[in-house]
């Protein structure tokens, strides 16, 4: 039976393990006895490039995609199904539906009642006040972004899955929807796909870069600095550049 | 400005009509002119109007039937995997078989009254309608179902939520295309069931018109069917447009 | 060169040229479907009276009864078989058409209900449906036959039935049907075991008219060929009624599909109708029906009979 209530909140926080796991796509393998472990009430943020699997892995996390091999559960064993929140680089906000709607959406979908007020205050909490009855059109990419979040959090899931989830919006916004997501997403699980090298850093506890076919995990340093962190303070810098010739050096071909 | 622009056109359609009887010499028991029909249309408006009536109600009643039957057919198929093997083949021949060979079965079967001339109706505008909301069910965003899927935390759990709250709304922009389609061939329907058989009608009535000789008649029968024909189309599109008002034209604006 | 071989040469370019007097080509439009109303034009045809006279008839069938007078009218055919009450209504709406030969020289249309049903007389016809075939003139038949047994046409409903004649009546889903031809529908019930009981037209108030003529286009009445389809036309009629036998197989002759039950029947009750001298024309009938059809509300005016019908010079 999959678990939907909002335990995680008040409960431990929930470790993603993931355990010898083996992906492929179009017969290509992605994964092959693949294991990390994303711990409890952090921020993992996974870089790399294009095609190596970041996506498809979060989908797989997500019960979307079939595994070859291998299990993702939490760290007592029990499957993920019903605990998690996901999160595109497209809104996936229906058109017909108001931003109230759009954020109640899991709750219509469950059949339970939706809360209007707690929908109204999420999207207050977002900074959405006054807008809860637009339709998606009628908002801004950012506008539209800071909704799906405000889903995200009506979800209430301990874990929070997140592709890219500001890369279609400009870099002043996203900076904005950086900040909102580390304050209203702190003590969740959070694992998030992105190729900015600077959101990585900003937003993420710890920081792996997948490389290779099939792909494995290396971890970079992250800034001493508490999230969401100033790019231009402390060892930002320095782990940037860290970061950056990592990934250089994927680029130049030059494989482990 | 959209009063003139009707006005104009019509009077374009008339001069142009005029202008082929003059050309092509067609005497007036083969093709009267505008004259001729306007007079046989005003000095007998009463009469054509009745059966007017009679025609529009078998067309109203065939689209409501049609597009009850369409929709719902088109669910079934979606949801059963055995509804789709059996009925879709069933569904496609409905739309093979031409009209007036069914016509003679039908009025044999449902008599000679309007049940017959609407059962035409039903079978022409059964199709667009099933065939287009089918498509737009079938055709809906799949990470919209992704999303649903992470938020009922099971692929497989709850369909009829996820079709009645996603795949349903999503598939009304196709539904309309249909039910335009619809609204242009239920007047065709509707009066080739009454050439089969009747006692009123627009059909009816040409039929009568015809054998008689009085060729002007006729053709005032077949303007007002015409008539009626366009100003249900425009009608229900107005009315599609109103209903799904998140799917807006992005063809620049012509009207005022 | 020897006398001989220039004569063998002259003879034979002779009858490789051309020749000077070809056959005039004629389209005749039928009515309906070929069928045995149509039996002294095939007998002519098949047995080369027409080929006689210099013509090469083609008969063309139409799938609506209403064209070709049309078609004749406006010049893309010389002839068409059509009805006698339909002309009058088609030349009082300005189409230039003129009969010129009379082929069925009776009526043949008749209401018809079941023979084992509840209508024994027109006069039980009250509050029923009466089905038709859109001829343009049911009312005025039906209209005078109702009023002859103190009926008027608000006591029935009128029901267009298109072509389904015998199988409306018989499903029951009309109680009777005008528009019926005594030679067909009759025999179609027959055949099919239900059979039907006729009333007349002319046995119940209307006037006798021709079912079946040859119209042609008004403007063209000293068209040449003209005379000459009459001619053969009353030697078909005269070969038919001398040898019935021979001219039905005439008329199957590489038609097969002719050959039915239905057919065969329908030839032997058809041919005491024939029109014995097709070209004749009965001014008074003509006069008399126009002025019937006057009374009846479905023509304006009665014109001389000339405009309707001629008899053209031989």
């Amino acid at each position: 039976m999959t678990d939907t209530t909002a335990a995680g909140r008040t409960g431990m926080p929930t470790d993603v393990v993931v355990d010898s796991v083996s992906l492929a796509f179009d017969s290509s393998p992605l994964f092959e006895d693949f294991s990390a472990v994303y711990p409890g009430g952090q921020t993992t943020c996974l870089l790399g490039p294009s095609g190596i699997g970041k996506s498809t892995l979060l989908r797989a996390m997500a019960g979307l995609v079939p595994l070859n091999g291998g299990t993702i559960r939490d760290s007592t064993g029990r499957p993920l199904a019903g605990r998690i929140a996901y999160m595109d680089q497209s809104d996936l906000l229906l058109p017909w539906l108001t931003a109230r709607d759009n954020v109640a959406l899991g709750t219509r979908l469950r059949g339970e009642r939706p809360d209007r007020a707690a929908a109204d205050r999420l999207l207050a909490r977002v900074g959405l006040t006054g807008h809860e009855t637009k339709r998606p059109a009628a908002l801004s990419g950012g506008m539209r972004q800071r909704v799906a979040l405000a889903r995200t959090l009506m979800e209430d899931r301990p874990i929070v899955l997140m592709d890219e989830p500001f890369s279609a919006v400009d870099a002043l916004t996203r900076f904005r929807l950086q900040d909102l997501a580390c304050d209203v997403l702190a003590d969740r699980t959070v694992v998030m796909v992105t190729h900015d090298p600077q959101e990585a850093l900003r937003l993420g506890h710890r920081l792996f870069v997948l490389t290779g076919s099939p792909a494995r995990l290396d971890e970079s340093p992250v800034p001493a600095a508490p999230t969401p962190r100033a790019p231009t303070r402390g060892d930002f810098p320095a782990r940037y550049r860290d970061l950056m010739s990592r990934l250089g050096a994927d680029e130049t071909g030059v494989n482990a | 400005m959209k009063v003139v622009r009707a006005v104009v056109t019509i009077l374009g359609l008339l001069v142009l009509w005029q202008a082929v009887v003059w050309v092509s010499g067609a005497p007036p028991y083969l093709l009267p002119g505008p004259v001729e029909t306007l007079s046989v249309l005003v000095a007998r408006a009463g009469f054509i109007a009745g059966h007017a009536g009679v025609t529009l109600a078998e067309i109203l009643m065939g689209l409501a039937l049609g597009t009850t039957l369409g929709v719902s057919s088109a669910i079934v198929i979606a949801l059963f995997r055995p509804a789709r093997r059996w009925l879709l083949p069933i569904l496609v021949t409905s739309q093979a078989i031409p009209v007036f060979a069914i016509a003679p079965l039908l009025v044999l079967w449902l008599g000679y009254g309007m049940a017959s001339k609407v059962g035409m109706a039903t079978l022409i505008i059964f199709f667009p309608v099933a065939s287009s909301f089918l498509d737009g069910l079938r055709r809906t965003d799949p990470r919209w179902i992704d999303l649903a899927h992470t938020m009922t935390g099971d692929p497989k759990a709850r369909p009829l939520a996820v079709l009645l709250h996603v795949r349903m709304p999503a598939a009304m922009p196709a539904l309309a295309s249909g039910l335009r389609v619809a609204a242009a061939v239920a007047p065709i329907g509707a009066v080739v069931g009454e050439w089969v058989g009747s006692g009123a009608g627009l059909g009816y009535l040409m039929l009568q018109a015809n054998a008689r000789v009085q060729i002007d008649l006729m053709f005032a029968a077949l303007i007002t069917l015409a008539a009626l024909a366009v100003a249900l189309y425009f009608t229900v599109d107005f009315v599609l447009r109103k209903a799904i008002p998140w799917q807006p034209d992005t063809l620049p604006h012509t009207d005022s | 060169m020897s006398l001989f071989r220039r004569f063998a040469i002259v003879f034979a370019i002779s009858i490789l040229a051309t020749p000077a007097l070809a056959a005039d080509k004629l389209t005749v439009m039928l009515d309906w479907f070929i069928n045995p109303d149509h039996a002294p034009l095939y007998v002519a045809l098949e047995r080369g009276y027409f080929a006689e006279q210099d013509l090469d008839v083609t008969f063309v069938q139409p799938s609506d009864p209403n064209d070709p007078p049309k078609l004749v009218a406006a010049g893309q055919a010389a002839l068409a078989v059509s009805y006698q009450p339909q002309l009058h209504l088609q030349v009082a709406q300005g189409l230039p058409l003129r009969r010129i030969a009379t082929l069925v020289a009776t009526p043949l249309n008749s209401l018809v209900v079941l023979a084992d049903g509840p209508i024994q007389s027109i006069a039980d016809l009250k509050d029923k449906k009466v089905g038709f075939s859109v001829g343009g003139f049911e009312d005025a038949l039906l209209g005078a036959m109702l009023e002859k047994h103190g009926l008027t046409l608000d006591d029935i409903t009128l029901i267009n039935v298109n072509f389904s004649l015998s199988p409306s009546l018989i499903s029951g889903q009309v109680d009777a049907v005008i528009g019926a031809f005594r030679n067909f529908e009759l025999n179609q019930m027959d055949i099919l075991e239900r059979p039907g009981r006729a009333f007349f037209v002319e046995e119940e108030g209307v006037p006798g008219y021709d079912e079946l003529i040859v119209v042609a286009n008004a403007d063209k009445l000293d068209d040449p060929r003209l005379p000459r389809f009459l001619t053969a036309l009353e030697q078909g009629v005269q070969y038919l009624i001398n040898h019935p036998d021979e001219s039905w197989k005439l008329f199957i002759k590489g038609r097969a599909d002719l050959d039915d039950e239905l057919n065969r029947r329908a030839w032997t009750d058809t041919l005491p109708r024939f029109a014995l001298r097709p070209a004749a024309l009965d001014q008074g009938r003509y006069a008399r029906f126009a002025a019937f059809l006057k009374e009846r509300g479905m023509l304006e005016t009665v014109l001389p009979t000339d405009r309707y019908a001629v008899e053209l010079a031989r």
